[in-house]
């Protein structure tokens, strides 16, 4: 039985104005010790996804359907003070930005205890010991020296690796990384995503990696989901998305990043229009506006998700034949 | 790991301070801020140790009753008042009494008006509505009327004094802290704290709270300087502490107000007090101010 099932899940945000579809029933599944990307521009509701899982929405957002079922029980059905007993022990985050995230006003070994103390009950000393070690273990120099300093003195790297320190603190059986690299030059980004490679084979913890880059999941993920206007329009195998993108959206993707082993005057082609405005989202594609392969039954029918080749679902009416895939293979992980 | 670790040695080169360290090496770089550390560190010491240093007694009759007492003289050097008390000793007593109005009043507002304001910006609604429209009603009557009709219904006295004081502060405070908290309380490492299972008085109290304070903490300063000018005005207008062996600057001041041209002295010192206590309080809160200003953190 799957670790985490996440089943039809919608997420609405009541504003003064109107009313904003974030997400838009999604679903996946998620095994022990798997790797998950979830790919797709900023808001398309990829973060807010997350934070539904964990039960921390904004106050104005609201769960509306669906089902989050971990290790047999329904997670949106559980009180407050049971979630929180979930949260940090079971199902971890990690945050976009490691210059905000942490609290600047306590030091870090403070932050990292909160959930030992919490969840495991340890004292002062035990949680000091273990955060020396959870330091060490992702990677920070001198960490039992290190670890009474205060976020503002370390670097943007170090307090992405303190955030990791925090969130596997407990042992969570799935880690939600929520653009865990965004913020990072990119060469800290490889190291932030190495240590979170090591992780997941040791721990066997499964990750959710969220991001929107390419590279990252191409390195990381043995399956992923393109996420459009809250719905997922395609999975499967991260090198079947490489390869054969069969939504129009993952292909404008993979066209609109640099590669290294491109013809020199290959040029960069961006997706055209806009992202959905997710206050009016009718029947029929979110895409479609955008898109090339748009029929006219793409405009009055919401695709559904459809097997197009074992493993390999895609959310469209018009899938990209064959003729229209770029000559490429599934790129190196960028990431390694 | 090479990139790490001199990332580390990088580090550890700089001076491994805290936020408040960092906070107390910017006002300790501000002239203004010391000039008033320094008052109000000699403002204490006198109140302190008024016994040792003050000559006389406070209500130690040292000269002979006059109707126009002697001005400042080599032996009394601030003068005598008309029952022969020397005003420097009562002047150095006084400040107790103003030490003790400033930190109690300013104390009162200051946790009253933390309670109220960390509990409608956190909890928001109809608890943020409530609390915060009455406080929007007691910000519509001045400050200094609010403490007069609180001192008039609690009746005249030194303790009713600093309450009512205290109290007229509390909407200066729970605004403020309001504000700052609900400026933290969307803070992205208030959300991590609640990803890993931490309960909402956490949140708030080692959370958002220390967070918040900074800007309280400034305002506290400045409190106690306006508690001081209040208490003094409100002794001015009779409304003092009744006990007439009980020495205050501002009621220094007004008894002896209308002798402002035969014996300004009497006047004039205590209100020197007075207008020097306050000035260092408020170059200390604005020295704080910046010092904690959050733009102004690297």
């Amino acid at each position: 039985m799957a670790l985490l099932r996440v089943e039809d899940l919608a997420v609405r945000f009541e504003t003064r104005k109107a009313t904003i579809h974030a997400v838009n029933g999604i679903s996946f599944e998620l095994e022990q010790g798997e790797t998950l990307g979830i790919v797709g521009e900023s808001g398309c509701g990829k973060s807010v996804s997350s934070l539904a899982l964990l039960g921390i929405l904004p106050k104005n957002g609201r769960v509306t359907s669906g089902s989050v079922r971990f290790g047999g029980r329904e997670l949106l059905e559980l009180s407050d003070a049971q979630m929180r007993e979930v949260r940090g022990r079971d199902i971890a985050m990690i945050f976009q930005d490691p210059m905000t995230s942490l609290n600047p006003v306590l030091p870090i070994r403070v932050q990292i205890a909160e959930a030992l103390r919490k969840h495991l009950r340890m004292n002062d000393d035990q949680a000091r010991e273990e955060a020396v070690r959870l330091l060490q273990r992702v990677g920070i120099p001198a960490a039992r020296e290190r670890v009474d300093d205060y976020p503002h003195q370390f670097s943007g790297g170090m307090r992405q690796r303190v955030m990791i320190a925090m969130a596997i603190s407990c042992r969570p059986k799935v880690l939600i990384a929520d653009e865990p690299t965004t913020a990072l030059d990119v060469t800290i980004q490889a190291q932030i995503l190495e240590v979170l490679r090591q992780l997941v084979a040791e721990e066997r913890m499964a990750l959710v990696l969220i991001t929107h880059d390419l590279g990252v999941v191409a390195g990381l993920c043995e399956r992923t989901h393109v996420m459009y206007a809250g719905r997922f329009i395609e999975t499967g195998t991260t090198s079947d998305l490489f390869a054969r993108p069969r939504h129009p959206y993952t292909l404008g993707l993979l066209k609109s990043v640099p590669r290294l082993d491109a013809a020199r005057k290959e040029r960069l082609e961006p997706i055209q229009g806009v992202p959905r405005d997710l206050r009016s989202l009718g029947e029929g594609c979110a895409f479609a506006p955008r898109c090339l392969y748009a029929t006219d039954r793409s405009w009055e029918e919401t695709p559904p998700l459809r097997d197009v080749a074992p493993g390999h679902r895609v959310a469209c009416w018009n899938p990209v034949p064959d003729a229209d895939l770029p000559d490429r293979g599934a790129p190196e992980g960028e990431a390694g | 790991m090479s990139v790490a670790e001199a990332e580390a040695a990088e580090l550890s080169l700089e001076d491994q301070s805290g936020l408040w360290r960092d906070a107390f090496e910017r006002l300790r770089r501000n002239p203004g801020a010391i000039a008033g550390a320094l008052i109000i560190v000699a403002f204490a010491a006198v109140a302190v140790f008024a016994p040792a240093l003050a000559p006389h007694g406070p209500n130690q009759q040292v000269g002979r009753l006059a109707a126009v007492p002697p001005g400042p003289s080599a032996e009394f050097p601030l003068g005598l008042d008309q029952q022969g008390r020397d005003v420097l000793s009562r002047i150095i007593f006084g400040a107790r009494l103003s030490l003790l109005v400033g930190v109690v009043s300013a104390g009162v507002g200051l946790t009253i008006g933390m309670v109220l304001g960390s509990v409608a910006g956190y909890f928001g609604r109809w608890v943020d509505t409530a609390v915060m429209r009455t406080m929007d009603l007691m910000l519509a009557v001045p400050q200094f009327l609010l403490a007069l009709a609180i001192v008039t219904a609690l009746g005249p006295g030194l303790v009713q004094i600093m309450v009512a004081v205290g109290i007229a502060n509390v909407p200066q405070f729970a605004r403020l802290l309001r504000g700052s908290i609900l400026a933290q309380r969307e803070a992205d490492y208030v959300l991590a704290a609640r990803s890993l299972g931490a309960p909402g008085r956490r949140l708030l109290l080692a959370h958002i709270l220390p967070n918040s304070i900074a800007p309280v903490i400034v305002q506290g300063t400045l409190a106690m300087a306006t508690a001081i000018i209040d208490v003094a005005g409100l002794s001015f207008l009779g409304l003092g502490p009744a006990d007439p062996r009980l020495t205050e600057w501002g009621k220094m001041v007004a008894e002896n107000a209308g002798r402002l041209e035969s014996a300004p002295h009497l006047v004039l010192f205590p209100g020197f007090a007075i207008v020097i206590s306050v000035l260092g309080l408020n170059l200390i809160g604005d020295g704080l101010r910046e010092a904690l200003d959050p733009k102004l953190k690297s």
